[in-house]
């Protein structure tokens, strides 16, 4: 049924620090892609149109972390022109892969390495953070790039009023789906216990283990997987080292006491 | 003066801007701003496995996911002499192919066309070209399958690993790729002969280098071991720094790539410049139909060579599919290697990547990095300042935002590839002597000559070094004799250090500059270049008391010979430290 151009919700997607990998997700949806540009006003779209808007909002969706003095001041404005905010993507939800620098000297340290002290004219640079650092997020859709059937069933339960339902599970639930062998078993060092489910356990699909990139899943059990990778041989600094790769935040609460280093 | 800007370019990856700065009558200056926050992936790669290397690097850019992963691959696999099996060869360049395809159809029909049929986006452009953009994406989405069939995933896909691949895909499944592949044909040549038929404007139209990898065995393709230059001229992948850094310290000032001093053009556009004799088939046929001399010189031609790509790769997947078949599935090729070095070069669908790394005891000690992009942005910035001057003769000065704006999405950047690219300020340009005096007030400096003698201009560094020796300086330094063990940060940590190097800063030949150190730092393709200089314990405060000593060269061409104005100023400063 067509409703009235009055009648659809208002949306805009923005992208702030990474890949651009949720946004163009989201031009990937080929068969889709029409339906939804249908379906609602897509006030702004920077990857895919040239006439876009920044007014009201029904929906923000944003995928990126916030990295510079720019961004931050975009994120807040993006707040208070939309109803609901969902950070897209685990750069938006935990930081990315750009956030694996666990503590702000660190990522000082390293900044200054490859930029020295410039001052930027156009924004200053901030360590990289996750959306939610600095405004209210309505709902968190991660992935590392977002996945398609998680996409388009959040984005029609929006367009519905309701909120979205993500697997609240971690991958190894998937990998049971699957049939897959464990790898841990084999020794491997997979994520997949305490990474958040939604990918379809693709690379133990692969043989391969999970890296981590959709970010930890609720009520992770850290703890544990890093004892077990520990029982399995595996090295402080490299478990460490992993379990940050992708979602330096989410982690870093976790990883910032076990050595009993301040955040 | 009044400015002329694009804030937020639309229908490119990424998020970046242009603007022209206008005075009088004459375009004074241009520049193609990226807003990309740092991320600093290469210093995220630090310290990790070879494996996690590959898991993260792809996230740099979506678009280019599998170009990164299967440079990062070529470059690990040559570090720690891995030879992977013909089977997984194959099966990456077909992966390579789906990337390809995606990306180009993403471009030339959602991206470039609407600037060109006058629709702000594909979706309204439906409204009359429904089929193209119905069948358009179906084409983009079997580029995607092919991907994720490959790769293990759309974007990201982690399936592609050091020594092969994780999974092979099944008989049944590849079969389908070729019949579907073959049944998109007609599509394909009617994609060639629309983009090859587009009346582009010919508003910049000038000669530039092209550059591109050059593969095996005189064929067209897309990766290589070698680098080619539209002047015939090759570069071995290893050697690449010879064509990204031409400058030294300085040149992070021409924040830019550039090869002999000059600016270079990566892409599909290169590639069918460069190799375009080279095709064969249907996508040879529509190549003598359709090439002209314009396509030397006039940038919107990329859209036109990246639809000849798109044909290329259809015609392509069918031929490896049927090599596939007709082997078995390797197992990954397990190594030992915990020490190496080696540098991967593949064409990004925007045009040459590079990927460069150091192993040691298993661990990445050093990576370097060069997307399409960061290359391009040298030449996008000139032609855009030829187009806005021409216009503004013309007086169609309101048409110059949009022309900027189109020669922009026809390269088709790639934004967040070239995020470290950071707009470069204008450094402070005050008066060098006054600021020569004042560091002599802290301790008399330690110099450094930069460059190369045989460069021409690029040798100004080194000469006045030399000079400087001969006059009885103490403490002067060449670039060559700097070791890792032995730096001049050592041995005297609280005096000024002072690099002496031509600096391209866009000033007249012969102009002196005394810029703080951490300026130049805005450029990681140059901090590169210094880092080896610079010992990790530096202390930072070190670094703030250092500074580069810079001469605006007037060329930078081949030869030992110094041009007049910067022997000049060589004799000006030589005094001027002396007293």
């Amino acid at each position: 049924m067509e409703r009235n151009k009055k009648d659809k919700l208002k949306i805009g997607i923005y992208e702030l620090t990474g890949c651009a990998g949720d946004a163009l997700l989201i031009l990937d949806c080929e068969k889709e892609l029409i339906d939804i540009f249908k379906a609602a006003d897509i006030e702004s779209f920077l990857m895919a149109k040239s006439d876009n808007r920044d007014g009201e909002l029904d929906v923000a969706l944003v995928e990126g972390s916030v990295s510079t003095e720019k961004e931050k001041k975009e994120i807040l404005d993006i707040r208070k022109r939309a109803k609901v905010v969902v950070a897209i993507g685990i750069c938006a939800c935990f930081g990315g892969i750009q956030a694996a620098f666990l503590n702000k000297k660190d990522w000082e340290k390293n900044f200054k390495k490859v930029y020295g002290d410039i001052k930027m004219k156009h924004t200053k640079p901030v360590q990289s953070k996750p959306i939610d650092t600095y405004i209210k997020v309505d709902y968190y859709l991660p992935g590392c790039p977002i996945d398609k059937e998680q996409f388009l069933s959040t984005f029609n339960r929006i367009l519905r009023g309701n909120p979205p339902e993500l697997y609240r599970f971690p991958v190894c639930v998937e990998c049971k789906w699957n049939e897959n062998d464990c790898l841990l078993n084999k020794d491997i060092p997979c994520l997949g216990p305490i990474t958040r489910a939604g990918c379809g356990s693709i690379c133990i699909n692969h043989n391969l283990p999970c890296v981590g990139c959709w970010g930890p899943v609720e009520e992770a059990n850290l703890t544990s997987e890093f004892q077990l990778l520990q029982e399995k041989g595996f090295k402080y600094d490299f478990i460490k080292k992993k379990m940050a790769s992708f979602s330096g935040t989410g982690v870093a609460d976790f990883l910032g006491k076990l050595k009993g280093e301040n955040k | 003066m009044k400015k002329i800007s694009v804030d937020h370019l639309a229908r490119v990856e990424g998020s970046g801007g242009i603007s022209a700065t206008i005075d009088g009558n004459v375009v004074t200056d241009v520049k193609f701003s990226i807003y990309e926050g740092p991320r600093l992936v290469e210093m995220l790669t630090l310290g990790k496995t070879p494996e996690e290397d590959v898991n993260i690097v792809p996230r740099i850019c979506a678009i280019c996911s599998i170009s990164h992963k299967y440079a990062a691959l070529r470059a690990m696999e040559n570090a720690l002499s891995v030879k992977v099996p013909a089977k997984a060869s194959l099966l990456r360049e077909l992966m390579h192919l789906g990337e390809m395809i995606e990306s180009h159809s993403l471009h030339v029909y959602y991206l470039a066309l609407p600037d060109y049929v006058g629709f702000p986006n594909a979706i309204a452009m439906a409204s009359k070209f429904y089929l193209e953009v119905k069948i358009a994406l179906e084409m983009k989405e079997f580029g995607n399958h092919v991907m994720k069939k490959t790769g293990g995933r759309y974007i990201h896909g982690e399936n592609p690993v050091i020594g092969g691949f994780g999974k092979y895909p099944s008989r049944e499944e590849l079969i389908w790729i070729k019949s579907r592949a073959i049944q998109f044909m007609p599509f394909v040549l009617k994609t060639v002969s629309l983009f090859c038929e587009l009346d582009y404007p010919d508003c910049p139209e000038e000669n530039t280098l092209y550059v591109c990898c050059n593969p095996h065995k005189n064929k067209y393709g897309l990766a290589g071991n070698e680098i080619i230059l539209s002047t015939g001229e090759t570069i071995n992948k290893d050697d690449y720094k010879s064509l990204t850094n031409e400058f030294v310290v300085s040149h992070s000032y021409a924040k830019h790539s550039r090869y002999k001093g000059k600016p270079y053009s990566v892409g599909a556009l290169a590639r069918v410049n460069n190799l375009g004799s080279r095709l064969r088939g249907e996508a040879g046929k529509m190549y003598k139909k359709y090439f002209n001399s314009r396509w030397k010189k006039n940038p919107f031609f990329n859209n036109a060579a990246q639809a000849l790509e798109i044909l290329y790769s259809f015609e392509r997947i069918p031929k490896i599919v049927d090599g596939l078949l007709n082997l078995s599935d390797p197992s990954i090729i397990r190594y030992t290697e915990k020490e190496g070095k080696g540098t991967g070069i593949v064409e990004a669908p925007r045009g040459l990547l590079i990927h460069s790394y150091e192993i040691s005891d298993g661990l990445v000690s050093y990576t370097d990095i060069i997307t399409p992009t960061a290359q391009n942005a040298e030449d996008i910035e000139r032609y855009c300042h030829i187009a806005a001057q021409k216009l503004l003769d013309k007086g169609e000065e309101v048409k110059i935002r949009e022309r900027m704006e189109l020669v922009v999405r026809a390269y088709d950047p790639c934004i967040s590839c070239s995020a470290h690219m950071a707009e470069i300020k204008k450094a402070p340009l005050e008066n060098w002597r006054t600021k020569l005096e004042e560091i002599k007030k802290k301790g008399m400096p330690i110099f450094v000559g930069v460059g190369k003698r045989n460069r021409s201009d690029d040798g100004a560094g080194i000469e006045l070094a030399l000079e400087l020796r001969k006059n009885g300086v103490n403490d002067v330094w060449l670039e060559s004799e700097i070791r890792k063990e032995n730096t001049p940060w050592k041995t005297g940590t609280h005096r000024p250090l002072i690099f002496l190097d031509a600096v391209d800063f866009r000033e007249k030949p012969g102009k002196v500059t005394l810029i703080p150190l951490h300026y130049i730092f805005s450029n990681i393709a140059l901090s590169h270049k210094l880092l080896p200089f610079i010992p990790d314990q530096i202390n930072y405060m070190q670094i703030r008391n250092s500074f580069v000593l810079g001469i605006q060269p007037e060329s930078v061409e081949l030869g030992p010979k110094i041009s007049g104005p910067v022997r000049q100023a060589l004799a000006k400063v030589l005094k001027q430290i002396i007293n």
